[in-house]
């Protein structure tokens, strides 16, 4: 029933897309949205892949929304947003006040200011497309949720206050361990200062040791799932039942990261200085602290080709290439084989079990 | 081909060639490890702070520059990114000598440098001219972070790339012959000597004959003879994985109930708390 209702506020939404207008506002869901310069280029495009406009954006959110929004479900985010598109300047935004009345936002303390302040959480399409609207291209969330269900009943949901309340709370308690592969390999036609840009050979190399990673999981009767991070590398997810801390979860990715990198010292690194990173795979084990966030599935990336962060199967990954996924293929792929990662967290894994130190609690 | 150690483009003018840089010699000299003479394992270096006297990590680790015996300046890793760089990706062509006038001591290491693909024309049309006129050129490459002098010239069919060293790093020879008077006849006999041993430069002729009998001598002591293992059990190179991991959750742990917030006393649902497995 939610999801007739879904598709066709969806069908709704792309009609109302689909006038020729560079302004409109949009009817989505019952409230009013106005969506401006919708001619607006965001991406410019990239050899033979096309760019991307404003509009673009909105009709590729609207279309993902069903695959996307789930990704969403109870995580705190922030976006960047490129107001003038990928070539120009960026920004990222934590806080919302005051947020629309369709958005839902939570109220989280910050130690940097020693305050609380209002994250949003993304989970209608109304929020996604007002996103898209003030250019916010890229959606980051939070690997943990503020809702303990189904397996963490009895964590706390309390997050303001001071920092000690929210290290006890649920939001201390990550869905899963993240294993972000980030290739410093340059092709030799960056600039001074510029981080890498995507190529064959760096992405064969990342490609040959997330499979590594993978394997040495499996051996332990783990199962991960794996996406492209839409720009240069890719993300695995380990989908953990949550009674590792973040401390606990970070120290588990640091363990596995200085595993691969005494195997292959030549083509991983954990190194911070990006001149010790550069020639190898940066295997950021930090990433898996509070508050840190990937790219979500489906999020469109900054990359000039319009390529989304795309989750993928194992066999899949000898054949694909980032810039396979772009805002135009993208929904095809999805509405032919939905989502690769639909019920990850059902399928999360006991790692105290496993390891044989018990459930923290 | 081996791997390439840098790849870039030689700028020539108004020309860019890409290329790759590989190696154009090694050295074969066996290697030893040091072995502890008692059990046979490999010695492992540690980095041991004598103040402290514990073991440094790398993360703790900072370049000193000693400028007084026991004074140092450190410089951190934004330090040396602020170094100018120029010649980045760029060997930067700035003039050609005649092949003759570089003296020999001025060469540190040689690689070849190596066409990228649909850069054969231009990359053969700049070794063409260097053969031709007899000439080799001057240019800057960084390579690994470092600034370099380098000499670009033709053999054999290849552009080869020696890297100089700077006038500065080239000491002045302390040979005093002052004293040493020569005179014609003795002269006249050193130059029938070398005549007699006068010949073509052949170097297949040369081996390294002591590499050689070293290898023999290592082969000896493998077909049955005072061949040292490293005890099995002590292999530091194999980790259990699952005990490292079961070791970092245990101590991640461990940190966590020493700070003041302790966790809720609150049960998980049963179903939940079972390792469950992704059916697809």
């Amino acid at each position: 029933m939610a999801k007739r209702r879904a598709k066709s506020e969806a069908r709704d939404v792309l009609d109302q897309l689909a006038a020729p207008e560079d302004r409109v506002t949009l009817s989505v869901d019952g409230h009013d949205l106005p969506v401006t310069s919708l001619e607006k280029p965001l991406w410019p495009g990239a050899g033979r892949r096309k760019g991307a406009t404003k509009r673009d954006l909105l009709i590729y959110l609207t279309r993902v929304a069903p695959y996307l929004l789930p990704h969403l479900a109870d995580r705190p985010i922030f976006v960047t947003r490129f107001p003038d598109g990928v070539t120009g300047k960026s920004f990222f935004q934590k806080h919302w006040e005051p947020a629309p009345a369709f958005a839902r936002t939570v109220r989280i303390h910050s130690s940097q200011n020693d305050s609380d302040g209002d994250y949003l959480i993304c989970e209608n399409l109304a929020t996604l497309l007002w996103l898209g609207q003030m250019a916010g291209l890229e959606l980051h969330a939070w690997f943990s949720r503020v809702n303990p269900e189904p397996d963490a009943s009895g964590r706390s949901r309390k997050f303001t206050g001071s920092e000690a309340a929210l290290e006890r709370s649920i939001l201390n308690y990550p869905d899963f361990i993240v294993f972000d592969l980030d290739p410093y390999v340059y092709s030799g036609k960056e600039g001074r200062g510029e981080e890498p840009e995507l190529h064959r050979r760096a992405f064969t190399r990342t490609r040959g040791l997330a499979l590594r990673i993978r394997e040495i999981l499996e051996g332990l009767g783990l199962v991960t799932y794996i996406k492209t991070s839409g720009r240069t590398g890719l993300h695995l997810y380990l989908p953990i039942v949550r009674d590792l801390d973040f401390d606990a979860a970070r120290s588990v990715a640091e363990t596995i990261a200085r595993h691969v990198q005494r195997e292959r010292p030549k083509d991983v690194t954990v190194e911070w200085s990006v001149r010790r990173r550069t020639g190898k795979i940066f295997f950021d084990f930090n990433q898996n602290s509070r508050g840190k966030s990937l790219a979500v599935p489906y999020s469109p990336r900054r990359h000039a080709a319009g390529t989304v962060s795309m989750p993928i199967t194992w066999d899949e990954l000898e054949r694909v290439y980032p810039t396979d996924f772009t805002l135009h293929s993208a929904p095809g792929r999805l509405e032919a084989q939905g989502d690769v990662w639909a019920g990850m967290l059902e399928s999360r894994q006991d790692l105290g079990e496993l390891l044989g130190v018990g459930s923290a609690r | 081909m081996a791997r390439a150690i840098w790849s870039g483009s030689i700028s020539f003018g108004m020309v860019s060639i890409p290329v790759k840089l590989y190696g154009a010699t090694e050295t074969k000299d066996i290697s030893f490890n040091l072995l502890h003479s008692t059990c046979g394992t490999r010695v492992k270096q540690v980095r041991w702070c004598p103040t402290d006297d514990v073991e440094v990590p790398w993360s703790e680790t900072v370049r000193g520059y000693e400028y007084a015996k026991g004074e140092y300046v450190t410089l951190t890793d934004e330090d040396f990114e602020q170094l100018p760089l120029a010649s980045r990706h760029i060997i930067d062509l700035t003039a050609f000598v005649s092949e003759t006038e570089i003296d020999p001591v001025y060469y540190e290491r040689s690689y070849y440098l190596a066409p990228d693909e649909r850069a054969e024309k231009p990359y053969a049309l700049l070794l063409k001219a260097m053969e031709r006129k007899g000439l080799t050129a001057l240019a800057t490459i960084t390579i690994r972070k470092k600034e370099q002098l380098c000499a670009i010239r033709p053999k054999d069919g290849a552009i080869v790339l020696e890297t100089l060293y700077y006038p500065d790093e080239v000491r002045a020879s302390e040979v005093n012959l002052d004293g040493a008077k020569v005179t014609d006849r003795e002269l006249d006999m050193a130059f029938t000597l070398i005549e007699l041993l006068r010949k073509p430069f052949e170097p297949e002729e040369y081996h390294d004959t002591y590499r050689e009998a070293l290898a023999q001598l290592i082969e000896a002591k493998l077909e049955g003879r005072a061949v040292v293992k490293a005890p099995a059990a002590r292999d530091a190179k194999v980790i259990d994985l699952a005990d490292a991991l079961r070791k970092s959750v245990e101590a991640a742990r461990k940190g966590g109930k020493a700070k003041p917030a302790a966790k809720p006393p609150a049960r998980r649902p049963a179903r939940a708390a079972r390792r469950t497995r992704k059916v697809s």
